[in-house]
């Protein structure tokens, strides 16, 4: 289709553009990433996720946290091309935007918790592009106070490849942020949140560490509660202390789609659940 | 011409003679079985619809039966409790698991039926052989109760979840709102649903058996293992575990019910599916898949011991047999797929690991030393055709014997060109002699001929346990036919993610 291959022509030239020097600071347009938004979990893609959590190449994520007694100086622009000799980092991943879109809530948290590494997770290869392309342009823009160097974005599928990506209990708090309500019974399984699934996610977990959700789908807001609920690892966050959380109000008011739901006079469904201990063997 | 036996398990069926011993194959939709005083038998017995075959016809040009019958499932899984009372298997098309008792003269008797959601790839038991384990294309893993209670087939106590799932609802209530901010999909899925509201709401049927969702992946399982581990200290209970498998590299560590939805850990290590795991012993595990190398862990710690090459012990097989290298050619790269592992019994000291890659016709077995430098010993074995399935009887006279099933009908070394010229028996039996290697047996050829060369298969074919030399025919030339079988014998190596998957 010619209508296509312009697109594709105008997307290439664009892309083009910005890696030039004037360019690195104009944040991009997400105009030249737009993707449909439903991605099949089940497909096998031509995805690259580490063996392991151990083989995972972190620091070229995140390179301003290197840690500082490894034999070499980090070379801020160019990854390391043998990935057997993983640098590491100086402190773990600690918060996952699972399915983070354009990354609204990764680039308002990431100054609210400098110290903290976020990482934006998202199956789609354009909008995962976007979101690295704005922290590119982010971290030069502000490259002065440092900001914006602790929040990362990678292409992945994680309700496959959770466990390749971080080992048991390294993450303190996991965001599900108005993920594909998946109408369709018959496609229930590819909704992110199942009784099978949320074992993984508080596998991942800490004890204690917290799942945040929120929809506008009631649906999928009562789905997601009784999966939480019925799974044994995990207790509802209550209201109070749920309204207390900054995060819940960043995922309100600064996610792509909270603000698509706003304009449209929408509502907004949240829960958060919290991880709990893992009981004695019987 | 007789299929070959997909499936072969052994077993001691009376508890009071432990010399006598039974062996069960699966033959396409059939379950046959051969005990040591001769007697054998075939499961289900059909109509006595079979057709004369002549032995001496050329093998392109077979009769066709008249009316074939209306096509059965063929046994994809069989398993015998470790108490030799039950056999469970598996039909593929149908999804449905079969639970046999075996009687003390070796005998089976089906119990029950009991079809699952999605096609199971692989079962097990729990230690106890209470429990079924079913892992299923869909990554689910449910536990069945072996034998069904009486009461069940009135009362189905299901977990909440699931009901809620299940049942319908009376008033419909749209998934969604008119403010909800949708793509152009989810918006004709939410206009499909509200069409369908209209009409009747289609639930999927419950199923009317007990069953609970122990685990899932988001993957096609391979396979599944359960492990009881002795406590460490004194007065605990063991430790029960679930080792699952699946296409996507994983090997996951879950504890036994009723916290199986606890993730112990994962086995991480493998660039490619995992086909098979294997217990060697309590806290040592082998897996194999798509790999070139078989992975030895520590599952306990997940902990990878060693690495163990096969791809070129697998090499070095075929430039001793180059009889077989016309498979290879125009391959541009030869990958293996291991499509069986069996734990040897050896020594203190010596752990053993059979191995089976699909589409070669050998066995190889591995010695494997751990904590130290010595190469791991690899013994080859060499078979008339390819490998299928493995079983081990132990006889008092004879020690360990191995039941190797193999194909009679494609060539050895290819898992799609048909054999030409003669077909060999679909068993071969070995021992291990004093020097730890296998050598021919036949002790129990006799007993087994009708069994190994005989006795029918294959879809449409029924027939008469009591009529050797009747032999039944099948239309196996027929496309369809041949590529039901291949994907029967040989679905491993497709579990292979292929180049340039969809984006």
């Amino acid at each position: 289709m010619a209508g296509e291959a312009n697109k594709k022509q105008k997307r290439e030239e664009y892309r083009k553009s910005l890696s030039k020097e004037q360019q690195k600071l104009a944040l991009p347009k997400k105009k030249f990433y737009r993707q449909r938004a439903h991605a099949n979990p089940f497909s096998d893609h031509s995805l690259t996720y580490p063996a392991s959590p151990a083989s995972m190449d972190w620091a070229s994520y995140y390179p301003a946290f290197v840690a500082k007694n490894e034999e070499s100086e980090y070379v801020a622009t160019q990854p390391r091309e043998d990935t057997l000799a993983v640098r590491k980092l100086s402190k773990a991943v600690e918060i996952a935007d699972i399915g983070c879109g354009f990354g609204g809530l990764l680039f308002a948290l990431a100054p609210r918790l400098p110290e903290t590494l976020l990482v934006g997770m998202e199956i789609r290869t354009s909008v995962t592009e976007f979101v690295q392309e704005k922290i590119r342009a982010m971290r030069s823009q502000n490259v002065s106070r440092g900001e914006y160097q602790n929040v990362a974005c990678l292409r992945a599928n994680t309700m496959k490849f959770l466990p390749n990506f971080f080992t048991k209990s390294q993450l303190s708090k996991i965001f599900l942020c108005f993920p594909d309500p998946h109408f369709k019974t018959r496609k229930h399984k590819a909704r992110i949140v199942s009784t099978t699934l949320n074992s993984e996610y508080a596998y991942v977990l800490k004890p204690g560490g917290i799942v945040y959700t929120i929809t506008d789908v009631e649906d999928l807001h009562n789905w997601m509660v009784e999966h939480f609920v019925a799974h044994p690892s995990f207790e509802r966050v209550g209201e109070e202390e749920q309204e207390k959380d900054v995060c819940v109000q960043v995922m309100r008011t600064e996610t792509e789609e909270g603000k698509k739901v706003e304009r449209n006079g929408g509502h907004k469904f949240v829960a958060c659940f919290r991880r709990l201990e893992d009981p004695t063997w019987p | 011409m007789a299929h070959p036996y997909q499936c072969i398990q052994v077993c001691k069926p009376d508890p009071q003679n432990q010399e006598k011993w039974m062996i069960l194959g699966a033959c396409g939709p059939n379950v046959v079985s051969c005990i040591s005083n001769g007697i054998t038998a075939i499961w289900p017995m059909q109509n006595d619809r079979f057709k004369e075959d002549d032995p001496k016809e050329p093998p392109g040009k077979k009769l066709k039966l008249a009316n074939p019958t209306e096509e059965r499932p063929n046994v994809s899984q069989m398993l015998v409790s470790s108490d030799s009372q039950y056999l469970v298997t598996v039909t593929a098309e149908d999804k449905c698991v079969h639970v046999f008792h075996i009687t003390a003269d070796g005998h089976l008797q089906e119990l029950t039926q009991r079809s699952m959601p999605k096609r199971p790839c692989a079962i097990t038991l729990t230690a106890d052989n209470s429990t079924i384990l079913c892992a299923d294309k869909f990554g689910d893993v449910y536990a069945l109760p072996l034998l069904p209670s009486p009461e069940e087939a009135e009362v189905l106590p299901k977990p909440a979840t699931e009901a809620a799932e299940a049942t319908p609802q009376k008033t419909f209530i749209p998934a969604a709102t008119p403010l909800t901010v949708h793509s152009g999909r989810n918006r004709k899925a939410l206009e499909a649903q509200l069409k369908q509201a209209t009409q009747q709401m289609k639930t999927k049927e419950p199923l009317k058996f007990k069953h609970e969702l122990l685990l899932g992946h988001v993957s096609m399982l391979t396979d599944i293992a359960y492990a009881t581990v002795d406590p460490q200290e004194a007065g605990r209970q063991p430790r029960n575990y679930i080792l699952t498998a699946d296409r996507d590299e994983h090997i996951r560590i879950s504890r036994g019910a009723p916290q199986s939805h606890i993730i112990e850990g994962f086995c991480q290590g493998h660039q490619e599916f995992v086909s098979k795991l294997c217990l060697i012993k309590p806290g040592l595990l082998v897996s194999g898949g798509g790999d070139s190398h078989l992975f030895v862990w520590d599952w306990l710690n997940c902990q990878l011991l060693k690495r163990i090459d096969v791809k070129n012990r697998v090499l070095d097989f075929f430039k001793d047999h180059p009889q077989y290298i016309a498979t290879l050619e125009g391959q541009e790269e030869i990958n293996i797929a291991i499509s069986g592992l069996w734990a040897i019994p050896g020594g203190e000291s010596k752990e053993s690991v059979l191995v089976a890659c699909e589409g070669v016709p050998a066995l190889f077995h591995f010695m494997i030393t751990i904590g130290q430098a010595d190469p791991d010993v690899c013994h080859v074995l060499p078979l008339v055709g390819n490998p299928l399935d493995f079983a081990m009887l132990d006889l008092a006279l004879d020690g360990i014997i191995a039941v190797v099933s193999v194909d009679n009908v494609h060539e050895p070394g290819s898992t799609s060109s048909r054999r030409q010229g003669d077909r060999p028996s679909r068993l071969q039996l070995f021992k291990i002699n004093s020097s730890e290697r296998w050598e021919s047996y036949s002790g129990m050829t006799e007993t087994l001929q009708w069994f190994s060369c005989e006795a029918p298969g294959g879809r449409a074919a029924g027939g008469e346990a009591t009529a050797p030399g009747q032999v039944t025919v099948e239309d196996m030339s027929a496309g369809a036919g041949e590529k039901v079988m291949r994907d029967l014998l040989y679905g491993v190596e497709n579990l292979r993610k292929r180049a340039g998957a969809d984006e």
